[in-house]
């Protein structure tokens, strides 16, 4: 297996790299059990968030992360306008580059970012989330938590639910399933279903035909509020009658053994309804935990060039 | 170079309409062609340049130039605007009127145009805002730009979303036999798009512009072209149906006119892998395909006009990130050595084609003199050595700006001197032998 440097997105990962951050997130995870969850291999190597997007929850999990393989952390706040005001990403790259961190964890609301910061600078760039692009670690996090339900994925199916054009998690989470053998459905709003989807996406026209598929786990996207207001779809009512969790669907995946996945923050009664949040094959919470094991690796396994 | 006399010894003319090169001498004096013929005899005390494989092009012409002046003059002026086309070996270009404030009245052209004679070395010719401010809502100064020089009307960089504005100004246009040059875009299909719509747009996270938003206002503007009878010329087509739209209605007698820009025959959407602003354009790279349909047109006599659309932007603005940057690369100076590299060399179209769209049908549109070489004729020449490769260094280019995709890359095939009048604007060519 070739060092690599950056976590950009899931497509250019091997097959060999994938199965490596998995096996390696498995004895983190023990970690969390202990007393002392931490341990030394990023000693003395400081890892930087900067998140030109708010997000508690990612950034909290990188940070968790980072501690507990014993890297110093700071989080470089940066607002989305710094832009407008005339200060390039170039500029917070020299900055960067000038502050010597080891691993820099990158936000942004646009495309490509990360993929632009990593040619600039010598530290390894771990891709929290860009625009619509990628968000590898959620994928990994979610690869480990079915690994962790279902042992072997092969032929296993995984049904994504929602605004499919828009959402990073969808591309990522799709293709990581993908590359590990799982059969992947799509389901959601006419509008959000991109026409020139990757082939392996197989799209559904209702709920109900795509749970005739028996999906082994159902993936519910968080619906963004802004859609609605770009007419994507009528209303959030109309969301939940059509593509949310509804109770009556529910209770049907309750009684086939369906595995109900989320990457949070839930809207609840928009994606999904309470009942949902208390039935015990919903992965929400091990999806959360699994993500500090999996960002510990992610950050074990990556070799940045700063020496 | 003044009254002295030249003689180029041992070119090659290219013609339109003509497939085979011309072996040919040139002798100049005075601005004018003295002599035009095979193994002219020498006279006493008349320099010689051996042209030994070097081709002979009368001085392209460029209808879709961005000069950035006034207001963005960090970014070019008419005076680096066009030092970068003699670079390219372009005689003359045709300024757009997105400017700030926009070229929207017979003042703004004067001013443009008396700019233009001061520091240009080539002519500029502009064009005219068809609404103030490009905004789309009331008709320009149409007369007056058109009594000050203005050769065509246009709001480029938007459509006239308004049909019946558009159709009033096609109308009133018409009348002074001012062509309307049509930016083609739907801007609520085409959103925030940043790049064509398709898979890989899907796969880079970049929100998509579909080629429907392009098509659906060539064929309106085409219609309303029909139904006030004037003249409709539609800028940087980019997409294969587009074209085919534009096809049709010519076979049915319609006066429209088009163009097609070198980077969407040559480039396509899988160039913008790892999101380089440098393939960003609007309209934008379409697909492999388009490519393959575009070229076929431009064969084919499809495409009246080869035109650049040279937009410059600063290094700021174009490293930003993909969807925040601006749209557009510069071409003046990349033009004809890129056409040459993918095209001509490998056989898919000859000179003659290059001369007759690069060159000739640019003036006619505009009713300008073709290029002649002929005795008497005015001196308008662009000595192209396909042999010598052009290195795209910040050094090498005029441009203000250094916004094009062959930053720094080696392309086949050298402008090596470019003469207008009694002027060499260009010499770079090697007197050793």
């Amino acid at each position: 297996m070739e060092p690599r440097k950056d976590l950009l997105d899931i497509a250019s990962l091997t097959l060999e790299e994938i199965e490596f951050v998995l096996k390696t997130a498995g004895p983190f995870k023990e970690l969390f059990t202990k007393s002392i969850k931490k341990v030394p291999p990023l000693r003395g190597k400081t890892v930087l968030t900067l998140f030109y997007e708010p997000s508690t929850r990612t950034r909290s999990s990188f940070e968790i992360a980072a501690k507990r393989v014993s890297a110093d952390v700071t989080n470089f706040a940066v607002s989305s306008s710094s832009v407008v005001k005339g200060e390039s990403i170039l500029d917070t790259i020299d900055t960067l580059q000038a502050m010597k961190c080891d691993y820099v964890v990158v936000r942004h609301g646009a495309a490509g970012v990360p993929n632009m910061i990593a040619k600039h600078t010598k530290a390894s760039v771990l891709n929290a989330g860009d625009g619509f692009h990628a968000h590898p670690t959620q994928a990994l996090l979610d690869a480990f938590t079915l690994r962790e339900t279902f042992g072997s994925l092969t032929g296993k199916k995984i049904l994504i639910v929602g605004d499919i054009l828009h959402s990073r998690v969808a591309r990522s989470v799709g293709r990581i399933c993908e590359k590990l053998g799982m059969q992947v459905g799509v389901l959601g709003p006419g509008s959000l279903i991109p026409k020139s989807r990757p082939s392996f996406m197989r799209m559904f026209h209702s709920f109900e035909d795509a749970l005739d598929w028996k999906p082994d786990t159902v993936y519910l996207l968080r619906v963004q509020l802004e859609r609605q207001k770009d007419q994507f779809f009528p209303s959030l009512n109309e969301y939940h009658n059509v593509y949310g969790l509804t109770d009556e669907r529910f209770r049907r995946l309750e009684s086939e053994g369906t595995w109900v996945m989320h990457p949070g923050p839930v809207n609840r009664g928009v994606e999904l309804g309470d009942a949902v949040m208390n039935y015990e094959r919903t992965l929400i919470n091990q999806q959360v935990e699994n993500g500090i094991a999996v960002r510990m690796a992610a950050l074990y396994w990556l070799k940045p060039q700063t020496t | 170079m003044s009254d002295e006399a030249l003689i180029l010894r041992n070119g090659q003319l290219a013609q339109e309409d003509a497939p085979e090169l011309l072996d040919t001498d040139l002798m100049i004096e005075k601005g004018r062609l003295k002599a035009v013929g095979p193994k002219l005899p020498a006279v006493e005390g008349v320099a010689e340049i051996d042209c030994t494989g070097r081709i002979f092009l009368p001085g392209l012409f460029d209808v879709h130039v961005h000069l950035r002046e006034p207001g963005r003059e960090d970014k070019e002026t008419i005076a680096t605007g066009s030092e970068a086309a003699i670079n390219g070996g372009v005689t003359g270009i045709v300024a757009m009127p997105n400017c700030t404030p926009a070229i929207d009245s017979g003042g703004m052209v004067q001013s443009v145009l008396d700019i233009a004679s001061r520091e240009a070395r080539i002519p500029v010719l502009t064009t005219g805002c068809i609404t103030k401010g490009r905004l789309g809502q009331e008709l320009a100064n149409i007369g007056g730009m058109h009594a000050r020089g203005a050769v065509m009307i246009t709001d480029d960089g938007d459509p006239v979303g308004n049909h019946q504005i558009l159709r009033r100004a096609m109308e009133y246009a018409r009348e002074f036999d001012l062509i309307v040059a049509s930016h083609c875009e739907v801007k609520e299909l085409s959103g925030v798009g940043a790049m064509n719509e398709g898979e890989v747009s899907y796969r880079l996270g970049i929100p998509g512009i579909p080629a429907e938003s392009e098509e659906i206002c060539i064929s309106r503007d085409i219609r309303l072209a029909h139904l006030t009878g004037a003249h409709v010329h539609i800028q940087h087509v980019t997409s294969g149906e587009g074209m085919r739209i534009i096809e049709r209605f010519k076979e049915d007698g319609i006066k429209v006119t088009c163009e097609v820009s070198p980077h969407h025959l040559i480039f396509n959407e899988t160039h913008i892998e790892d999101y380089d602003t440098h393939y960003k354009m609007n309209p934008p790279l379409r697909t492999a395909e388009d490519n393959a349909i575009l070229l076929d047109g431009l064969k084919r006599g499809v495409f009246d006009v080869i035109a650049t659309d040279h937009a410059p932007h600063t290094d700021f603005e174009k490293q930003l990130d993909f969807a925040s940057a601006p749209f557009g690369i510069t071409g003046l100076e990349t033009a004809l050595p890129s056409l040459y590299q993918h095209f001509i060399k490998p056989g898919h179209f000859g000179w003659d084609l290059l001369v007759k769209r690069y060159a000739a049908e640019p003036r006619r549109l505009l009713g300008l003199d073709l290029v002649e070489f002929k005795e008497d004729a005015p001196v308008n020449l662009t000595l192209f050595n396909p042999e010598r490769e052009t290195h795209f260094t910040e050094d090498f280019m005029r441009s203000k700006s250094r916004n094009t995709p062959f930053l720094d890359k080696q392309v086949q095939g050298h402008v090596e001197m470019v003469i207008l009048g009694d002027q060499i604007l260009l010499d770079r060519i090697s007197r050793s032998s």
